[in-house]
């Protein structure tokens, strides 16, 4: 019972993507809890874990801290994010081969439509179950995929089955898979809204969808409509190729409020590398440099600037971000956490070369060497002597 | 000071010497426009400091004179008037310059000629070049545009303009490209290399004049200024200080691949990749193709863009040397290609890393040498 305009969507989110890349780096590390993130001495957080961390509690985006004092003999490591960046390319350019049409959300997430591509690969749940092999058997990670008519259905369905699940709704069946679920697993449904429609007597995404729309729109305005017809499991979202990755960003907390403009600018480098590190793994190059400030009294101030030519080059970034904090910062106000982010990313097209100052060539040449230095054994196994810890910052 | 001239007169005149008024100053009088009797015309002037320009306009003068008013009222003023005769008169006492045309009557306050700075006065024992405006004007559009836009180097925001015995040449380069044209010229002017800023080269090629009017270039060492004089315009110009970067070093000697193909054929196939070259960097490969005995070799130019799409042309071309692919900034190829006038454009190289110089053939002595772009994939 295919309506005409019935659409195939695809989710794919890999499972504890960070961490399983750490164990394909070292197999030791297997089956063991596994914390990417931040260093456990200071307010660093989470930024993925493995499943035998979940276990315990553990989730991305906790303070590291926490998550030890859940897990304490769970592994730290820090990331390899150009590593990171690699892989997701190699599956993102898989799904290329099956669908021009694949959203990348993030760097371990993605939409596919998949409608028509029967005659070539099957139905859409046979696609889905390709997928998930071929990213098994040839990058030797695991992946949850969803499969459903709506976006929205499909990103629910794969969080349903993770971890190394493939779920299919049916045409038809949509409202009927989330009725019963938790209101709180609608996506876009956050905390406060949660408690509010708890507070009505919306327990289930079910109870949402059958909620008298009139008396929903008294209440919540103007979202009302969309969130009931999300509940429905009606979406019309396209899956929108045009939506690449538009930033890259990096931020961390320090142990203690930092006055010094020598540890502001140590970390900007630091962040600066990761962020370009990001961009050539992804072959990108962006136009805007963002410096993130927090004081220590919370008060959040973000300053931009925009390149003459897109970079992906470690200096170009951090001279950029340092005149940004140079012009923001009032000398010696404390700081309590600190952001780099590169946005309106394109493709890297190649770099101009210059008539006669070598220096970028030379540099980006440098980065190149690093980057491949660092893939074979780590990030810290090469660093920029200005990185290098010295005694009095222990 | 009592003048009459023709509105439309007056309205060319204020619109070349606007050019030169300051957009913003601490000095007000740099905001006003001079206006002078001089040998039974009126004489318009106007700077900021940095150019100058004079600019003389026919009129029936009944008393000598000079004042200074606000620029921008005046050319408002003057292109809202109909196109008739214009009667100014000066009250000096006040200050104020009396305007009627027609049914209309103003009067503007100005300020003292006296506050104006003096443009310039040309030395006695200077000679001038001589070159004709047509030609002058082409060797600015071949060059200026290759000048640096931005004030990192201030020394390459300027074109470097040597007279070397019966040679004028004009040079000027960014990061990325430099474009040199040579014209023989006679004179008797000293040797001499100077560096003249871009913008003031391409205020002078806004003057609209016939092609076969002598322009006639003199330069200032003393008073560190160029002086450019027309039929009925003067441009002068502070030197940019500095050393011009040796050109003649980055000018490739070898290279081993050379095509020469149709200009506005080139041209156009670029203008179509530069749709997608833009989300991309700008990048614009182009693959050359030589000749296969049978058929005539080509260039074949490409652009992608992941997100919109793709583009290839495919140019018939005579190629001499080996198969290659090099790829430029679209709007670099836009640039150079619009400079060049001649039906035929050559085009040499060493490798894909090596600058590119491309040529008019059968043209002037022009040189453009573009770097290329690293291809990153």
């Amino acid at each position: 019972m295919s309506h005409p305009s019935q659409r195939w969507i695809i989710h794919v989110d890999y499972d504890a993507f960070f961490a399983s890349v750490e164990e394909l780096l070292n197999p030791d590390l297997r089956g063991k809890p596994v914390l990417v993130g931040g260093s456990p001495e200071g307010r660093g957080v989470v930024a993925s874990c493995s499943y035998p961390a979940r276990v315990f509690g553990v989730r991305s985006a906790m303070p590291m801290a926490r998550a030890l004092r859940l897990c304490p003999q769970a592994i730290v490591v820090c990331g390899h994010y150009r590593v990171y960046g690699q892989y997701s390319r190699k599956i993102m350019s898989m799904f290329d081969e099956i669908t021009p049409l694949v959203e990348q959300v993030s760097i371990d997430e993605a939409f596919l439509d998949v409608t028509g591509c029967e005659r070539l690969w099957g139905s859409a749940d046979r696609i889905a179950g390709m997928i998930q092999r071929r990213v098994q058997d040839e990058l030797g990670l695991s992946v949850s995929l969803g499969v459903a008519t709506a976006k929205i259905v499909a990103k629910m369905a794969c969080e349903s089955g993770k971890p190394h699940g493939l779920v299919v709704v049916p045409s038809g069946h949509e409202a009927a898979f989330l009725a019963p679920l938790a209101i709180e697993k609608l996506w876009g449904v956050g905390q406060v809204t949660s408690r509010y429609l708890r507070s009505l007597g919306i327990n289930t995404i079910g109870d949402l969808a059958e909620y008298p729309a009139a008396a929903l729109e008294r209440t919540l305005g103007r979202h009302a409509h969309g969130m009931q017809q999300a509940a429905r499991g009606i979406d019309e979202r396209q899956v929108n190729p045009g939506r690449e990755r538009r930033s890259v960003s990096k931020e961390s907390t320090y142990m203690e409020d930092v006055r010094e403009r020598s540890t502001l600018t140590r970390t900007l480098l630091q962040m600066s590398e990761q962020m370009a590190a990001i961009l050539r793994a992804q072959h990108l190059v962006g136009k805007t440099v963002r410096l993130k400030l927090r004081y220590h009294d919370f008060t959040t101030i973000t300053r931009q600037v925009a390149l003459e030519t897109p970079t992906d080059q470690d200096q170009v970034i951090y001279e950029q971000v340092v005149a940004l904090l140079d012009q923001a910062w009032p000398v010696g106000a404390a700081v309590r956490l600190i952001g780099v982010g590169v946005s309106n990313l394109i493709e890297e097209g190649g770099y101009q070369l210059s008539l006669w100052d070598h220096t970028d060539q030379r540099r980006s040449r440098l980065n190149v060497v690093m980057d491949e230095i660092r893939e074979r054994f780590g990030d810290d196994a090469i660093l920029r002597a200005s990185l290098l810890e010295r005694p009095r910052d222990r | 000071m009592r003048i009459s001239c023709m509105q439309e007169s007056l309205a060319r005149g204020l619109s070349i010497v606007g050019r030169a008024v300051s957009t913003r100053s601490s000095l007000p009088v740099l905001l006003n426009v001079l206006m002078t009797t001089d040998n039974g015309r009126l004489k318009l002037s106007a700077t900021n400091l940095e150019i100058g320009i004079n600019c003389w306009v026919g009129a029936q003068v009944e008393q000598e004179g000079a004042i200074t008013v606000p620029a921008r009222i005046l050319a408002d003023l003057v292109n809202s008037l109909p196109p008739e005769r214009i009667d100014m008169q000066l009250n000096a006492r006040t200050n104020t310059l009396n305007l009627r045309c027609g049914r209309q009557e103003a009067n503007i306050k100005g300020l003292d000629a006296q506050d104006f700075p003096p443009l310039i006065i040309i030395p006695d024992d200077e000679t001038p070049v001589e070159v004709n405006a047509g030609t002058f004007f082409q060797m600015i559009d071949q060059v200026a545009f290759a000048a640096a836009q931005d004030e990192n180097r201030p020394i390459l925001t300027g074109v470097l303009a040597e007279i070397r015995e019966d040679t004028l040449t004009l040079a000027a380069a960014d990061g990325y490209r430099l474009s040199v044209r040579k014209e023989p010229i006679v004179s008797d002017a000293r040797q001499s290399s100077v560096v003249i800023p871009a913008r003031a080269l391409q205020e002078l090629r806004r003057v609209a004049i016939a092609d076969d009017q002598p322009v006639s270039m003199l330069i200032s060492r003393n008073r560190n200024q160029a002086f450019f004089h027309l039929d009925d315009v003067d441009v002068i110009s502070q030197l940019v200080e500095g050393n011009f970067p040796d050109y003649r070093a980055l000018v490739p000697t070898h290279h081993n691949t050379e095509v020469t193909l149709s200009t506005t054929d080139f041209l156009s196939a670029v203008r179509v990749a530069f749709i997608f070259a833009r989300d991309a960097s700008n990048m614009t490969r182009l693959q050359i193709v030589p000749d296969e005995g049978d058929g005539p070799g080509k260039v074949v130019v490409t652009a992608t863009s992941s997100e919109h799409g793709d583009n290839v042309s495919e140019i018939d071309a005579t190629v001499k040397g080996a198969q290659m692919e090099i790829a430029f900034n679209a709007r670099f190829l836009i640039d150079v290609l619009q400079a060049i006038n001649t039906p035929l454009v050559s085009f040499s190289t060493r490798d894909a890393s090596s600058p590119g110089v491309f040529r008019p053939v059968n043209g002037p002595t022009f040189e453009h040498v573009l770097m290329p772009m690293h291809i990153g994939r």
